[in-house]
């Protein structure tokens, strides 16, 4: 049996946007990682520093996106204070905005509440930079106002002052943290990464150097669920599980389709 | 950093609107990247002129951001500041390191690259071999000794070492050794079967952001 992969196109096209418009409400359950991101947050006493690293490109912002407004908006109302940078250059500007609106959502006020001090490239250099003093890695922000009159900014010397660090990235870069900034500097990091990278850090999650991990448009809507604050990770889960089940039914009707056909063929020359 | 920062305040100012299907207005921005998005869906049935001009225009965008923002976070700040501003002639050993990689386009002089590529060599091996000792091998093994008395011990154990076995290419794979490493590939096969579905549930969740953008902000048929 053959099937136009353009049927298949069609099919997946179908099994996201009917959801999307006509809205099932399928049921979301909060995994152990994602809750221990949550608790990582909210364990931590108001006025104490987040560092929000926004290490992914602008191909991967559907997924990025979600789980970047979750984590920013549980900081925020816990009235902590938030730095945060790039160390991809095309995450820059997508991290500048998603900080300006979500601040904006709180009423927090830049230099203040929260800062953000653009792209840095070298990540590695980057990271252990900040073992040793932010001004140095950081003069200016991403304004191009001083890091050291920035009134967040100045009194931040390095991880000492940070309690928290989150990479919020599409590919390895939160291998870098681990190496450099967790088994360096004992910096307590949390992550939260598409869904393609989320099987590369299960290890670091067990071994506890990572202290949870959210993963892709999955992980946004259960963040979504923890903070009761829906969101787009949330719209897009019954699109996410119906487009499976049709995926699921593909496979099994190609495996079927290859078993009938194979005794087929050994019932004809046998 | 200054220079972006301003430039995309102007962008964000300028931005005109337009009329769309449904009557509703909408940013030309928002009708620019459904006709790009469209353009880029138009692959599925078959290669097009239009594919290819989506294609292009996001290398060629890509491509000179990336430039722009490594000149404005790079090479002024940190090399023509402080060399032409500041006077610091420190800055003319790394400004003339950075040049000679330059010289790899050249295949008489591209021998001189290499004094830059062993610096940068031998410093990030210096730098990442000990804390990737750490972060890699050590936590990771104290990690993977739980308790025998668990049953996720004793699953993490069994893992780990048939997977081991699997990759232990000293011996023939016969009896003993061949048995333990077919086990190994099993727990490979359930590693490969959830980084699989991972991957789909990635791609499916970048499709969802896109029909999300096409049906919510351009056609305004979802919230």
């Amino acid at each position: 049996m053959r099937i136009d992969r353009r049927i298949i196109f069609v099919l997946i096209a179908f099994s996201v946007a009917i959801p999307l418009i006509f809205k099932i409400g399928l049921p979301n359950r909060v995994t152990k990682e994602v809750r221990m991101v949550y608790d990582a947050i909210d364990e931590l006493e108001r006025e104490e520093v987040v560092l929000v690293s926004f290490d992914h490109e602008a191909s991967s912002l559907p997924e990025i996106k979600p789980m970047a407004d979750a984590i920013l908006r549980h900081c925020f109302s816990k009235d902590l204070k938030v730095i945060s940078f790039a160390l991809l250059a095309e995450g820059t500007a997508i991290g500048d905005q998603i900080l300006r609106d979500i601040a904006a959502e709180y009423e927090k006020r830049y230099g203040e509440d929260y800062v953000y001090l653009g792209f840095r490239p070298q990540y590695t250099a980057a990271i252990l930079g900040l073992g040793e003093d932010l001004h140095r890695v950081f003069p200016e922000d991403y304004r191009g106002i001083s890091t050291s009159e920035l009134p967040l900014t100045k009194k931040i010397k390095n991880y000492n002052d940070i309690s928290l660090v989150i990479s919020i990235a599409d590919g390895d870069l939160p291998s870098y943290w681990i190496n450099y900034a967790e088994a360096r500097y004992h910096q307590r990091l949390a992550i939260a990464v598409t869904a393609v990278m989320a099987t590369t850090y299960y290890p670091y999650l067990s071994s506890g150097q990572i202290k949870g991990l959210v993963g892709g448009l999955k992980g946004a809507a259960e963040y979504e669920i923890l903070i009761g604050k829906p969101g787009m990770g949330g719209k897009g889960m019954d699109a996410q599980s119906i487009a499976h089940l049709v995926i699921l039914f593909l496979v099994a009707l190609g495996n079927v389709s290859y078993f009938l056909g194979r005794r087929n063929n050994s019932k004809g020359t046998g | 950093m200054s220079h972006i920062f301003w430039a995309e305040e102007i962008i964000q100012k300028a931005q005109v609107e337009t009329t769309c299907a449904t009557g509703r207005k909408m940013e030309i921005g928002t009708l620019i990247s459904a006709l790009l998005t469209l353009f880029v869906f138009s692959f599925l049935y078959k290669d097009n002129p239009f594919y290819k001009f989506a294609e292009h225009l996001l290398v060629g965008v890509s491509v000179g951001y990336f430039v722009v923002v490594a000149i404005n976070t790079t090479v002024l700040p940190k090399l023509f500041l402080p060399l032409f501003k500041q006077g610091n002639l420190l800055y003319l050993i790394p400004g003339f390191l950075g040049f000679i990689m330059f010289l790899r386009f050249s295949p008489r002089l591209s021998w001189i690259s290499r004094i830059s590529l062993a610096l940068i060599i031998g410093a990030g091996a210096g730098v990442s071999i000990p804390a990737f000792m750490q972060a890699q091998i050590l936590t990771q093994m104290k990690a993977s000794m739980l308790s025998f008395t668990s049953f996720e011990g004793i699953v993490v154990m069994a893992a780990l070492c048939t997977t081991l076995m699997y990759f232990f290419f000293s011996k023939e794979h016969k009896g003993w050794l061949g048995r333990t490493a077919r086990v190994g590939t099993w727990f490979l096969m359930i590693f490969f079967g959830a980084t699989f579905g991972y991957t789909v549930m990635s791609r499916i969740s970048l499709l969802i952001g896109r029909f999300q953008f096409l049906l919510g902000d351009f056609l305004h048929i979802i919230d």
